[in-house]
Formats: structure tokens, sequence, C-alpha cells
């Protein structure tokens, strides 16, 4: 029904917008056309003429030149007779071929704006497909990682129960117990970092002071990855260093993960890069690599919230966190700092 | 007595509308037909009007015979440099005649002639069909490229629809016609 509408409205104000220019066309068309064969003109041109023949009686030397011009201008006064005679042909006629383009041009903007509209639906019914299926992701991966150690910590339990009855040694199964409950608290601080995001506390930190001592700190965090600083600089942020060490981590962990060998850190002006040799993102993955819960990993190995945990981090300091560069040999990400008074 | 006057004007006033002339004269000259237009037709209001305006009235003739067809023109300007009328006539077989006529008198007679207009003589009947055009193709062909050159588009990049558009605007609407029968003279 409200399609139909639509379809009606849009018929009658393409039909008035048609009539309306078809009055104005008419308007203009006729009043050129007028001017052109205004009978004042046409006067001016016949008195013309009979000058020029009484001249020829007065100055009989010049007939020949006296004839020329009037030949000239009784040629343009029949040309002006012709157009006369076909006024009404010929403004129909225009008025029809402009008009014609005229509905063409209409018709164009309709089909475009129509087209525009079903793109623009389809789009927002991807989008909503796309945020349903991550939500169903999300879903399924909240629940393995709450299943998983609730799981093993029901048999574990039984397990203790037996063991406590017959007066078995009850150590062992009381640390798996443990264990589990330690998977579900890291599974719920990822949880409590990504919604409990605080305000930076900034200070002027100098870049490469921060970032040797990252490297020390960490050097062994991630086996078999180097971490080293390639250009020492002395450009000085304005930062929180607790949670920029949070971002750098965030960063090691997935290049780690990417099979990455070495991780360099260069610091420009109020930038820095994290370059590792790994093996890349996905193109599929780019565009959506700092959305929530996006993730290559298996479930039950992460939920894809530490790019995103990072880049709010940053752009809570004015900044922003980017994918500069990727391909099969390495990736770059670049943290950018604004230049800030703290 | 009044009645029946308004009921006599109700009858001749259509018939004086679409009154037209009296069919040509037809004859048979040298195993050709001829045909004389009638004198009315140069009379005719619309066509005198025409006559005067310095543009080439052109009468053209057309007999139909079943499904065969013969034509013959005749074309009048009024010169207005010498004051005189400048006629043509252009028979079924495009021979004519071109002459200077000095006066409306000199014109009505050269009218009164004869011009070819079927080789033979057809068996019985034919049909005349006269159309009075306002001017010439060659002013008509001026007046478009006049048009087209004033708009700016009669140079070689013109463009086609808009020449296109002119020239198929631009033509000769008849002034009058009429289409008569007409009995063939016997042989």
């Amino acid at each position: 029904m409200t399609r139909a509408r639509s379809l009606v409205w849009l018929l009658v104000t393409s039909a008035a917008t048609m009539a309306a220019f078809w009055i104005l066309l008419h308007q203009i068309s006729a009043v050129w056309l007028d001017v052109a064969l205004h009978p004042e003109v046409r006067a001016a041109l016949e008195r013309s003429l009979d000058d020029q023949k009484q001249l020829r009686a007065l100055d009989p030397a010049q007939r020949e030149n006296y004839r020329a011009r009037f030949n000239e201008t009784r040629r343009l006064l029949n040309r002006m007779e012709v157009i006369r005679l076909n006024r009404e042909a010929m403004l129909r006629r225009f008025e029809l071929a402009l008009l014609g383009v005229f509905a063409i041009a209409l018709l164009a903007a309709a089909v475009v704006t129509w087209r525009r509209h079903r793109r623009m639906q389809d789009a927002s019914r991807r989008e909503f497909l796309e945020r349903v299926a991550a939500l169903q992701e999300t879903a399924r991966r909240h629940a393995h990682e709450i299943k998983g150690p609730l799981t093993a910590a029901r048999l574990e339990l039984d397990r203790l129960g037996e063991l406590a009855r017959s007066g078995g040694d009850v150590a062992e199964a009381q640390e798996s117990v443990a264990q589990e409950l330690t998977r579900l608290a890291r599974f719920t601080t990822e949880f409590s970092q990504f919604g409990g995001l605080g305000e930076p506390v900034l200070r002027r930190e100098s870049l490469a002071a921060l970032l040797d001592e990252f490297c020390a700190t960490f050097a062994n965090a991630w086996n078999g990855v180097t971490l080293r600083v390639t250009e020492p600089s002395h450009a000085s942020v304005c930062a929180d260093r607790d949670m920029i060490r949070q971002v750098l981590i965030n960063l090691c962990t997935n290049a780690a993960r990417a099979g990455a060998q070495s991780i360099a850190f260069t610091i420009g002006r109020n930038t820095v890069d994290v370059r590792d040799d790994g093996g890349g993102i996905a193109e599929s993955l780019r565009a959506r690599i700092f959305d929530p819960y996006v993730t290559t990993r298996k479930i039950g190995e992460g939920m894809g919230l530490g790019l995103s945990i990072s880049r709010k981090i940053l752009l809570d300091h004015g900044g922003d966190l980017v994918l500069a560069e990727t391909s099969p040999s390495g990736t770059v990400f670049r943290l950018i700092f604004r230049e800030l008074t703290c | 007595m009044v009645r029946r006057c308004c009921a006599l004007l109700l009858l001749l006033v259509p018939a004086l509308a679409f009154a037209q002339p009296r069919p040509p004269a037809v004859a048979l000259q040298n195993g050709a037909l001829t045909a004389t237009l009638p004198l009315e037709v140069l009379n005719d209001s619309a066509v005198r009007k025409q006559l005067g305006s310095g543009l080439t009235t052109t009468f053209l003739i057309i007999a139909r015979e079943g499904k065969a067809l013969s034509a013959a023109r005749l074309e009048v300007r009024y010169d207005l440099w010498d004051e005189v009328w400048l006629v043509r006539r252009i028979e079924f077989d495009r021979r004519g005649d071109v002459q200077r006529v000095t006066s409306r008198e000199a014109l009505e007679a050269w009218w009164r002639g004869p011009v070819r207009l079927i080789a033979r003589a057809p068996r019985s009947r034919l049909q005349i069909e006269l159309t009075v055009l306002p001017f010439s193709a060659a002013e008509e062909e001026d007046a478009r490229q006049w048009i087209a050159k004033s708009g700016g588009v009669g140079t070689a990049n013109s463009g086609s629809l808009v020449d296109a558009l002119i020239g198929t605007t631009i033509s000769a609407k008849p002034i009058v016609s009429y289409r008569w029968d007409v009995e063939v003279p016997a042989r």
C-alpha cells in the first residue's frame, strides 16, 4: 500500500514538474520567437526595401549596389516569413524535444534514486545479518569459554569427592580445579579490561625510555621473538605508561601468534611503528581488524578484543592506532599520539 | 418568412464555407491531357495575400488515375524590385517556361494558359489535386540553413540532433488545397 502510494506520489510530482516545465518552456520559446518575428522588425525591413527603391531613382549610378542591398533585405524578410509560417510547428517541436530530454533526465534520476535506495536496503540487510552472525559467534565463544572450565571443574569435584571418600590424595584434583578457575578468571579479566577502561592518566613520557623498558621487561615473554628499538629518538609524548604498555603487549601477542620472530619499534616525531615479520593479515579481515570479537583464533583461544582495546586506548589519548601496512612478510601497526600538553 | 430565411441561411452557410472553385478545365492537346486551373484559385484571399509576400507561391497539381500519378507545377513570385510577376510553369515532362508579367491582368492571362498534366489521355475520369504551398523548396532550404547558422549549429561540427530538429520542422504547409473529380473529354 505504501509502495503504491509512493509510486502515485512520484507520478503526480513528475507530471506536475513536467507540466510546469512545459509552461515555462512555452513562454520562453514563444517570447524569443516573437521577438525575432516582431511586426516592427518586419515593418522596418519593408521600409528599408522602399528606401532602396527610392534611392535607385535618386542615384541611378549606384543602382546595382542598391539592388544588392535590396535583395539581401528581401532574402531576410523571406526567411522571416518562412519562420513565421512555421512558428507553431517549430515551437511544438522544440518544446517536445526539450520536454523529452527533461523527461529522460527525470527518469534517469528516478532510476538512480531507486537503485541507490535498493543498494542501501541491501547494505542495511547485509549489515544486520553480519551483526547477528558476529553476535552468534560471540555467544558461541562465551559459552565455550565458560563451559570448558565449568565442565572440567565439575569432573574434578566428582573425583575430589571419590578421593575424599576413599582417603586418597586430593592435592592433584584441587590443583586441577584451581587451574580451571584461573582460566575462568582470565576470561573475565579480558572483559573487565574491555568494559572497565578508565581515562588515561597522562604524563610526559620519553618514547625511547618507555620502549627500552618494555623490551627489557618482556624480552622473554614470547618464545623465540626478539624485541628491539630500531631508531632511538628523543621524542616524548603525553601518555599513560601502563595503558601504552598494554597496547604493546596486545600487539606483540598477536605478532607472536602470527609466527613473528622479530618485532621492531621505530620511533617517529609522535608515532611508534610496531613492525613484525609474521604472516600478515588476511585481506578479508583488514577492514574489520579493530572491531570487537574479530579474530582468526579458534573458539576457546581468545575473544578478539585485544586490538579493539588497544585502539580505544590510543583514541582516548587523542591519537589513533592504524594498520600501516601488511603483507605475507610482515605487518606494521602505527601508534599515533596527539601532540598534547600534559 | 423570417424562419424560412433563417433555414435557407443555415443551409447556405456550410455550403459557402466549404465551397471550392469549379474544377479545372481539361482538354486533349497533341495526345496529352492539359488542365487549366480556375481563376478563383488565384483570386482566393489567402492565395492573393501570399502572392504579395515576395516568396514563391507554388501550385502543385497532381493527377491520379487509379494508382497512376502525374504532376505539374506553377510557381509565382512577385519581384518587389522590378515590380513584376516572375512566373514559371513546369509540366509533367519537366518542360516549361519562365515569364515576367507586368500586371495582374497579364498574370491572369498567363494563369488561363493550359498546363500539360498527363502524357496520354486517361480512359474516363481522373482525380486532380491542387495544393498551394507558401514557399518553394529552395526558400525552405535557405531558411533552414539560416536558422541553423543563427543558432550556431550550422557548422561542420553542428549537433545533428538540432539540425534534424530544424530540418524536419520547417516545411511548407499548404495554404489551401482542393480535390476535383474530372470527366475526361472524348478523343
